[in-house]
C-alpha cells in the first residue's frame, strides 16, 4: 500500500452564470491561491499541478497555474468530461501517494458557454456514439438536450420499474436548493417549491428546468500532500483520502438495452463497492455525501448505487428525509450540481473542498453534525466514475 | 364579461392619477382586478404645492367600486419611494403608468430656464425615476409592463409648448430602448400619446372639444398594453376621441451616393426630391433595418466615379427596358438599296439581296443587324428614355466604333426582342466612351443579334476614371492589301439610306448640315458600314452573306455622297479578314481598325423549325404566324402518340382520366385502362378519375409554369372521382418532348424550343411536384401530436399568414397538447408572414430564416422572440414527415372517396379524418368489454384517463368499482392519465406495440401513478 494522502487545503470561487464569470485562468488562479492559503502553503512547494477542465484549448492549465507562479514544475492537463475534477484529483493522490511527489495542486475550472451540452467536434467519431445508439435503441432521440435525454430516460426506466411518483424527482431539486441557500458559493439559492418544480417547462419527461444543473463557469483546488509534509507544515490533523476508486464503463453499459445502465450506473455501483472496501468503510459509516446530481434522476439512482438505500427504496429514502439535515444521511449540502452549479472540470474539486470543510467542521451553515466520514462521487458519461472516501481521524 | 381582460393578482402604479387619464387609468385597473397604486403629489397643474386630497379620493373610489388600491403622495422625482410604496402595500409591482405631467407653457422667446427644468423634471426624470426603480424587480420576476405618456406636441410640435415637446419625445426615446433592453425579460414597454380633455390640456383645446375627449376613451389602450397577453413593445400610439392608432416611423426610399465620391452640396440640393419624396418609402422598424440602406451603399463598392456630364455609378449596368420591333424583306431591300447593294441588277448575287423572290432564295444583308438595335435605342433617347446618370446631349455624341455580330443568318421576316444595357463607361480624358450593348432575340427567345455601340462623348471625360483597353486592334498587316474594292457611292444615296430609320436632317438638309460645319449633307457613318461589310462579303465569302458573323469599325472621318470609297482588305486567316476604308478623293481613311469575321458553315437556327412562311407582303399587316407555341391539342395528341408507343402502360395505370378543359371548352379522355390505351376529344366513356382546369392553367402546368400542386390546393384544378387515381398520371412525364413537337408539326405550326419542356408537362397533378406547405403542416400536425412537450417549451400561438397563394395556418403550442389548424386561430402571440415559396425553402432547410428576415421576405410580428422557439421545425426528419404526410392524405383519401370537387385543400385536413381515428371505436368496444367482464375492474381499482392526441378525444377508464365504465373526457381525479397519439393507442390495443417502449420513448406520457399504464390489458384486442 502506498502512503497516506492528506487534502492540506482547498478554495473555490462562487459559481456563476456562463457570461457573468471572470475568465477561465483567473477563476483557477483565484481558486488555486485560496487553496494555497488555506494549506498555510507557498505556491513553491507545490511539485506538480494537475488541472482538469473539459471546453478549451490545449494547456488551459498552465495558462491559469502560470498566474499563481512560474516554477517550472510539471503541469498536466486532465480531461474527462463531467468526472474531469475528480480524475486530476486521483492522478494527484496516486503521485503523493506513490511517493513520487510531497505536495501537488489540483486545480478544475470550467468557462462554459450557455445552452446544454453538445459537441464541438463533428467531423470526427463522436465519443458517446456508443451510448447514444443505446439510447436511440430504446427510447429513439429527439431534439431535447442529449444529456437530459440519457438521464430522463433513465429516470423513465425507473420509474416504469419501480412506479415512482413524478414528485419524487422534484423533491430532490426542493432539497438542493435549500441546502444551496447556505452556501456562499453556489449559483442558485433561492428556494423553490415542489409545486414550482413540477410547473417549470418540461425539458424531458419527467424532468423539468429546475431538476437539469445548469451550465457554470466556476473553479476549485485542492492541495494533496503526504504525512511527512503536512507535519513540516503544522497542520495538525488534516483531512484524508482514505479510499479512492475510479471505473468506466463495462459491457453492461452497451448490451443491457438499459438507460439506468447506459448512464453509468455500475461504473457508480462498482467504483462505490470498491472505494468501501479499501477503506474498509461501508454506507453505514458515512454521514455526509458529495454525490453527482446533473439531475434528480441521476441522484435518486445514485443512493441506491452507492448503497445508501436498497433497490427500489430511493422514493421511500427521499420522502423519509433520509437525504437531508436530521436523516439518515445528508446529500450534497453544497446544493449540488443542481442548484450550486455544475462546472464540468471544476465539480470534482467543488465536491472536494465542500466535504473538507464538512469534516473540518468548518461548514457554517450547512454543517452536518458529527461528519467524520464522507463520500464523494463524480461521474462523466462516457465514461468514468470516482468514488472517494475521505476522513478525519 | 366573457373574455374580460382582466388584471388579478397584478399591482400597477399610475402617477398622476389624482385626476384626469391617470385617474381613468387607475379606475379601469382597479375594476379589472389589479391592484392600484394611486400616485398623485396633489400639486397644481403649473407644479407647485402638494396635497393628499386628490390621491385619497382616488383610492376611495376605487374601494367603493370593491377594487383595491392604496395611495402615494411623493413626487415622481422620488421615483424609489412610489415603487416602495407599491412593495409595502401589496408585496409585488407588475405594471408602471408613467403619467403624471405638468404644464409650463410659453413661447420659446419668453421661456426660462426654470420653465425648461421644471418640465424636464416632471416628465423625464419623474418617469425615468419611477421606472428605473421598477426595473429590477421586473427583470428578477422577468415581467413587467410600463406605459409612457408621450403627447403629440411631442411628435409633431405645438406653438408655445418647446419644453413639454421636448421632454414628451424624450419618453418615446426613452421607450424605445427599454423596450428592447426588456424584450427578453418579458418587460414590455409602449408609449401613448394621448388627447383628452384634462386639466393640462385645457389651455391648448376648446372647451367643446374637451368635453368630447373624455380620458375614458384613452384609458382603454392604455390597459391592454399593459396586459400579460398583449405582446406589443416598443410601439407609439395615438389614441383620443374613440380614435386608437399606431405610428411608425417612414423614411424616404432616399438617394445613395456611392462611397468614395464627394458629397457635395449641390449632390444634395439635386437629388431632394429623391431625398425628401416618400414614392417607394420604407418603414424601418430597427436599427438593423434602419442601417440596410446605408449597408447597402457601403457593399455596392466605392464610386466609379464621373461628373457633371456622366455618372458612372449610375450609368453602368443600366438596363434599358425591353423593345420589340418587326422587319420583314422589304425593310431588308430597302437597307440594302440604302447601302449600295444591287448597284447592278443583272449581278444575280446582288440581285438575292434585294429580291424576295429570288430563285436561290432572298438572302439578307447582314449588317441589317445594327439597324433595328440602332433604331430602338433613338426611338428610346427621342421619348426621352436615356439611361441614368448619362447628362450630356446628343450634340456631344459622336459614333465612335460599332460591333455587330449574327449568331446565324438574319431570316427573312422576324419579329426581335431588343435588351440594351450600358456595358463599358470609359475615361478617355478629354472625351468619354461609352459602350452599349444590345442583344436582340428572336421570336422563339433565341439570341440572333448581339451589337455594340460605342459613342465618343465630347469634353465628358477627365474624372480621372479607368481609361479602358488602349491596344489598337486590327490594325493592316505591313503589306500591300490582298484585294481592294472601289465603289462610287450615289449622290443620293443617303437619302435613300435614311429610309431605314436614321433621319438626322445633319445627312440631308444642306442647310442643317452646313450649321454643323459641313459643307453638305454627310452620309451616314453605319451606310459606309454596310458599304464596307458589302465588299469583304463579296471577296471573301463568294457573295453568300450567310457565311457573315461579326464586323468591328472604328469610324474615322466622315464620308460625302458621291465620293468613291475604297475598301483595303487583308485576309488574317480564312474566317477573319482586316480591312480599312478610304475616300479615294480625299485619301483620307474613313473606316479604320476594321475586322468582319466569317463563320466555316452557316449556322442554323437551334430550333428546328423554320419561321412561319414568308409572305411577300407588307410585314406590318402580316398577322404573326400562327403557333410557335404548343396547344392543349398538341399536348393531348402527343398524349394518344406516346400511349400507342408504350401499350404496357395500361397493366400498370389501369385508369381512365378525364380532363374537362375551360376557356376555351374541351373535354379529353385519356384511356389507359384497356390496352394500348387511347386518347379521345369528349367525354362520354365513364373516367376514374377527372380533372378540370382552364385551358391556360393546363398549358402552364403543361409547360411547366405553373405548379400543379398549387393549382390544386388552390382550388383551380379539380379532382373528381378517384383521387389516388391521380396519382397514376405520373406516367405522363416519360412523355417525349419530341412527340409534342410532332404533333405542333402535324398542324402546322412550327414547333419552337419552348415546346420542349412540355413534356415535365402534363406530368400528374396530384403526382407530384415537390411537397407543398400543406404538406409541412400536415407533418406538423403528426410531429405535435408526437411531442406534447412542445406545448410547455414553446407556449406560443403562432399564425403563418403565406402568400402566392394565400393560406393561414395556426401553430398552437400554447393551449391544451397544441394543435395546427388551417386558417387563422384565436389570437395568435407570433405572425409570420412571408411566401409560400420562401416558407418551402425555409422548412426544407434551403434557406435560413434569418436571412429571409433581414431580407424583408420574412415579417414578424407580435412576441418576435417566441419565433425563435420554432427552431424545433428544422429538426423535424423528412422521411419521418414524407411518411406522416402519406399516412395521414391516405385517412384524408380512404375518408372521403368521392371528395370530389370541392378543393380538397379547404378540407380543413389538419383536423385528422374521422376515419382515421380509431379511439372512439375503441373505447365503446371497452365499454362493452367491461360490462361483459366486471372482473376486469377489480384488478385495476383505479380510474384511468386517456389523452389521446392527433386526432384529440379524451376518455376516462373508471374501474374504482366493478363493473368499471368509460366516460368521455380526461377525470380529473384519475389515478393517472395517460396521453398518448390515436395511432399508438390502436397499436396498444393490436398488441402490435407495449406501453413500457412506448412510455420510454415518451410517446406515452403518465401524470400520476405509472403502474396503472401498467395494466393496460384490457385493451387487448379492442377495435380489431
Amino acid at each position: 500500500m502506498g502512503r497516506k494522502v492528506n487534502v492540506l487545503g482547498v478554495g473555490m470561487v462562487k459559481f456563476q452564470k456562463p457570461g457573468a464569470s471572470e475568465e477561465y485562468n483567473v477563476m483557477a488562479s483565484k481558486a488555486a491561491r485560496a487553496a494555497l492559503e488555506d494549506a498555510g502553503i507557498a505556491y513553491d512547494a507545490v511539485e506538480q499541478a494537475y488541472a482538469g477542465y473539459v471546453f478549451g484549448d490545449s494547456t488551459c492549465g498552465q495558462r491559469a497555474i502560470y498566474e499563481v507562479g512560474l516554477t517550472g514544475i510539471p503541469v498536466f492537463n486532465v480531461n474527462n468530461n463531467c468526472a474531469t475534477g475528480s480524475t486530476a484529483l486521483l492522478l494527484g493522490r496516486q503521485a503523493v501517494e506513490g511517493g513520487l511527489a510531497e505536495c501537488v495542486l489540483v486545480v478544475g475550472f470550467e468557462q462554459m458557454e450557455k445552452g446544454a451540452l453538445g459537441s464541438k467536434y463533428t467531423d470526427r467519431t463522436n465519443p458517446m456514439d456508443q451510448h447514444a445508439a443505446v439510447m436511440s435503441k430504446v427510447q429513439g432521440f429527439n431534439e431535447a438536450p442529449p444529456a437530459a435525454q440519457f438521464f430522463g430516460g433513465a429516470g423513465r426506466e425507473y420509474r416504469w420499474r419501480w412506479g415512482t411518483k413524478k414528485e419524487t424527482f422534484a423533491k430532490i431539486s426542493e432539497k438542493a436548493r435549500k441546502h444551496a441557500k447556505n452556501n456562499p458559493y453556489a449559483l442558485f439559492t433561492d428556494p423553490l417549491t415542489v409545486e414550482e418544480i413540477m410547473a417549470a417547462p418540461e425539458v424531458f419527461d419527467p424532468l423539468t428546468r429546475y431538476q437539469c444543473c445548469p451550465p457554470t463557469c466556476g473553479a476549485a483546488a485542492a492541495i494533496l500532500c503526504s504525512d511527512d509534509f503536512a507535519k513540516k507544515h503544522g497542520a495538525s490533523r488534516p483531512v484524508y483520502i482514505a479510499a479512492q476508486a475510479m471505473t468506466t464503463d463495462t459491457p453492461a453499459t452497451f448490451k443491457a438495452d438499459s438507460m439506468i445502465k447506459a448512464i453509468g450506473y455500475d461504473m457508480a455501483a462498482n467504483a462505490a463497492k470498491k472505494a468501501y472496501d479499501k477503506a474498509g468503510l461501508g454506507p453505514k459509516d458515512v454521514q455526509v455525501i458529495e454525490l453527482h446530481d446533473c439531475f434528480t434522476a441521476n441522484e435518486l439512482l445514485t443512493y441506491e448505487a452507492l448503497g445508501l438505500c436498497g433497490e427500489g427504496e430511493a422514493e421511500k429514502f427521499i420522502w423519509s428525509g433520509d437525504n437531508t439535515y436530521g436523516g439518515k444521511f445528508v446529500t450534497n449540502p453544497s446544493g449540488g450540481l443542481l442548484s450550486k452549479g455544475h462546472p464540468l472540470g471544476a465539480t470534482g474539486l467543488a465536491q472536494c473542498a465542500e466535504l473538507v470543510w464538512q469534516l473540518r467542521g468548518t461548514a457554517g451553515a450547512r454543517q452536518v453534525a458529527g461528519a467524520k466520514v464522507a463520500l464523494q462521487h463524480n461521474l462523466g458519461l462516457g465514461g468514468a466514475c470516482v468514488v472517494t472516501v475521505y476522513r478525519r481521524d | 364579461m366573457a373574455n374580460e381582460v382582466r388584471f388579478d393578482g397584478k399591482v400597477v402604479i399610475v402617477t398622476g392619477a389624482g385626476g384626469g387619464l391617470g385617474r381613468s387609468h387607475a379606475l379601469l385597473f382597479g375594476s379589472r382586478g389589479a391592484k392600484v397604486i394611486v400616485n398623485d403629489l396633489g400639486g397644481a397643474m403649473t407644479g407647485g404645492g402638494r396635497s393628499s386630497a386628490a390621491a385619497d379620493k382616488v383610492v376611495a373610489e376605487i374601494k367603493a367600486a370593491g377594487g383595491e388600491a392604496a395611495a402615494s403622495y411623493d413626487s415622481v422625482e422620488d421615483g424609489a419611494k412610489i415603487v416602495q410604496a407599491a412593495l409595502d402595500s401589496f408585496g409585488r409591482l407588475d405594471i408602471v403608468v408613467n403619467n403624471a405631467g405638468i404644464l409650463r407653457d410659453t413661447s420659446f422667446a419668453k421661456m426660462t430656464e426654470e420653465d425648461w427644468d421644471l418640465i424636464y423634471r416632471v416628465h423625464v426624470l419623474g418617469a425615468f425615476r419611477v421606472t428605473h426603480a421598477a426595473w429590477p424587480h421586473f427583470y428578477k420576476q422577468q415581467y413587467g409592463r410600463v406605459v409612457m405618456t408621450a403627447s403629440a406636441a411631442g411628435i409633431y410640435g405645438n406653438f408655445g409648448q418647446a419644453n413639454y415637446s421636448m421632454a414628451k419625445l424624450g419618453l418615446l426615446g426613452l421607450s424605445n430602448t427599454l423596450a428592447i433592453e426588456g424584450r427578453k425579460k418579458g418587460i414590455h414597454v409602449n408609449t401613448v400619446a394621448p388627447l383628452a380633455g384634462s386639466r393640462l390640456t385645457e389651455t391648448v383645446l376648446p372647451k367643446e372639444l374637451i368635453d368630447a375627449l373624455k380620458p375614458e376613451y384613452v384609458s382603454p389602450l392604455v390597459a391592454w398594453l399593459c396586459h400579460e397577453s398583449c405582446t406589443e413593445t416598443g410601439g407609439l400610439y395615438e389614441v383620443g376621441g374613440g380614435y386608437f392608432a399606431k405610428l411608425r416611423w417612414e423614411r424616404s426610399k432616399g438617394k445613395s451616393y456611392r462611397i468614395g465620391r464627394t458629397m457635395t452640396v449641390e449632390g444634395v440640393k439635386e437629388a431632394w426630391g429623391e431625398i425628401a419624396g416618400f414614392d417607394g418609402a420604407e418603414h424601418p422598424a430597427d436599427i438593423a433595418q434602419s442601417m440596410q440602406a446605408v449597408m447597402a451603399n457601403v457593399q455596392a463598392g466605392p464610386s466609379k466615379g464621373g461628373n457633371d456630364l456622366i455618372d458612372v455609378d449610375l450609368a453602368l449596368g443600366y438596363e434599358y427596358p425591353e423593345r420589340t420591333s418587326r422587319y420583314d424583306e422589304r425593310d431588308l431591300s430597302i437597307y440594302a438599296l440604302g447601302v449600295g447593294a444591287a448597284a447592278d441588277p443583272l449581278d444575280d448575287k446582288e440581285l438575292a439581296l434585294v429580291y424576295e423572290m429570288h430563285g436561290s432564295g432572298f438572302k439578307a444583308l447582314p449588317t441589317y443587324g445594327v439597324i433595328p438595335p440602332m433604331n430602338q435605342l433613338m426611338t428610346m433617347a427621342k421619348e426621352g428614355l436615356t439611361a441614368p446618370g448619362l447628362k450630356y446631349g446628343l450634340d456631344r455624341l459622336l459614333h465612335g466604333e460599332q460591333y455587330t455580330e449574327l449568331l446565324r443568318p438574319l431570316p427573312p421576316s422576324q419579329k426581335l426582342t431588343h435588351r440594351s444595357r450600358i456595358k463599358e463607361i470609359w475615361d478617355k480624358g478629354k472625351g468619354a466612351l461609352v459602350v452599349t450593348e444590345t442583344k436582340s432575340y428572336d421570336e422563339a427567345g433565341e439570341l440572333l443579334i448581339v451589337n455594340e455601340f460605342t459613342a465618343f462623348i465630347r469634353g465628358a471625360g477627365g474624372w480621372g476614371g479607368d481609361r479602358g483597353p488602349s491596344t489598337e486592334i486590327n490594325l493592316p498587316p505591313d503589306r500591300p492589301a490582298d484585294a481592294t474594292a472601289s465603289e462610287k457611292i450615289g449622290a443620293s444615296q443617303a437619302l435613300l439610306y435614311r429610309l431605314s430609320g436614321d433621319w438626322n436632317p445633319l445627312h440631308a438638309d444642306p442647310n442643317f448640315a452646313k450649321a454643323f460645319g459641313f459643307e453638305r449633307p454627310i452620309l451616314h457613318g453605319l451606310c459606309t458600314f454596310g458599304y464596307a461589310a458589302r465588299h469583304v462579303v463579296k471577296q471573301y465569302s463568294n457573295g453568300d452573306p450567310r457565311y457573315f458573323k461579326s464586323i468591328k469599325v472604328r469610324f474615322a472621318d466622315s464620308v460625302f455622297p458621291g465620293e468613291t470609297l475604297v475598301t483595303e482588305m487583308w485576309k488574317e486567316s480564312d474566317t477573319r479578314i482586316v480591312f480599312r476604308c478610304k475616300v479615294k478623293e480625299r485619301d483620307k481613311v474613313v473606316i479604320s481598325n476594321a475586322a468582319i469575321e466569317l463563320y466555316r458553315e452557316i449556322p442554323q437556327p437551334k430550333a428546328k423549325a423554320a419561321p412561319a412562311a414568308a409572305k411577300p407582303a407588307a410585314a406590318a399587316t402580316a398577322a404573326p404566324a400562327a403557333a410557335a407555341v404548343p396547344t392543349s391539342d398538341d399536348i393531348f395528341t402527343a398524349i394518344g402518340a406516346f400511349l400507342k408507343k408504350t401499350p404496357e402502360l395500361s397493366s400498370k395505370v389501369g385508369k381512365i382520366f378525364q380532363f374537362k378543359l375551360t376557356a376555351p371548352d374541351s373535354v379529353w379522355t385519356v384511356d389507359v385502362k384497356a390496352a394500348p390505351g387511347a386518347v379521345a376529344r369528349g367525354g362520354s366513356t365513364p373516367a376514374d378519375c377527372t380533372l378540370e382546369l382552364t385551358d391556360a392553367d393546363f398549358m402552364g402546368m403543361c409547360t411547366g409554369k405553373l405548379d400543379a400542386q398549387k393549382l390544386y390546393f388552390g382550388g383551380k384544378l379539380k379532382i373528381s372521382g378517384d383521387l389516388m387515381a391521380s396519382q397514376r398520371l405520373e406516367f405522363l412525364r416519360k412523355l417525349d418532348p419530341a412527340l409534342v413537337v410532332e404533333a405542333m408539326q402535324a398542324r402546322g405550326a412550327g414547333a419552337p424550343a419552348a415546346a420542349a419542356p412540355a413534356a415535365a408537362a402534363a406530368a400528374a397533378p396530384a403526382a407530384s411536384a415537390g411537397p407543398s406547405s400543406e404538406d409541412v403542416f400536415l407533418a406538423l400536425t403528426a410531429y405535435v401530436g408526437e411531442h406534447p412537450e412542445l406545448v410547455a417549451k414553446t407556449g406560443a400561438v403562432f399564425l403563418f399568414d403565406l402568400s402566392e397563394p394565400a393560406t393561414q395556418w395556426t401553430l398552437d403550442l400554447k393551449n391544451a397538447k397544441g394543435s395546427v389548424v388551417r386558417g387563422k386561430g384565436e389570437a395568435p402571440d407570433c405572425t409570420l408572414a412571408l411566401s409560400e415559396g420562401d416558407f418551402m425553402d425555409m422548412s426544407t432547410g434551403k434557406v435560413d430564416p434569418q436571412k429571409l428576415y433581414f431580407g424583408g421576405k420574412l415579417k414578424i410580428s407580435g412576441n418576435v422572440m417566441a419565433s425563435t422557439k420554432l427552431s424545433f421545425l428544422q429538426k423535424i426528419d423528412p422521411a419521418w414527415a414524407a411518411q406522416a404526410v402519406a399516412k395521414l392524405r391516405g385517412e384524408m383519401a380512404a375518408a372521403k372517396p368521392a371528395a370530389a370537387t370541392a378543393p380538397v385543400g379547404a378540407a380543413a385536413p389538419a383536423r385528422a379524418p374521422a376515419g382515421g381515428a380509431k379511439a372512439a371505436a375503441l373505447f365503446a368496444a371497452l365499454g362493452k368489454r367491461l360490462a361483459a367482464e366486471p372482473g376486469l375492474a377489480k384488478d385495476i381499482g383505479a380510474a384511468i384517463a386517456f389523452k389521446v392526441t392527433a386526432p384529440a378525444a379524451a376518455y376516462t377508464v373508471d374501474l374504482r368499482t366493478a363493473p368499471g365504465s368509460v366516460k368521455d373526457g380526461a377525470a380529473s381525479d384519475a389515478g393517472a392519465t395517460l396521453t398518448l397519439a390515436d395511432a399508438d393507442l390502436a397499436a396498444l390495443a393490436a398488441g402490435s406495440a407495449a406501453a413500457q417502449d412506448l412510455f420510454q420513448r415518451g410517446r406515452l406520457r403518465v401524470d400520476g401513478d405509472v403502474r396503472l399504464a401498467q395494466k393496460l390489458g384490457f385493451l387487448k384486442g379492442l377495435g380489431a
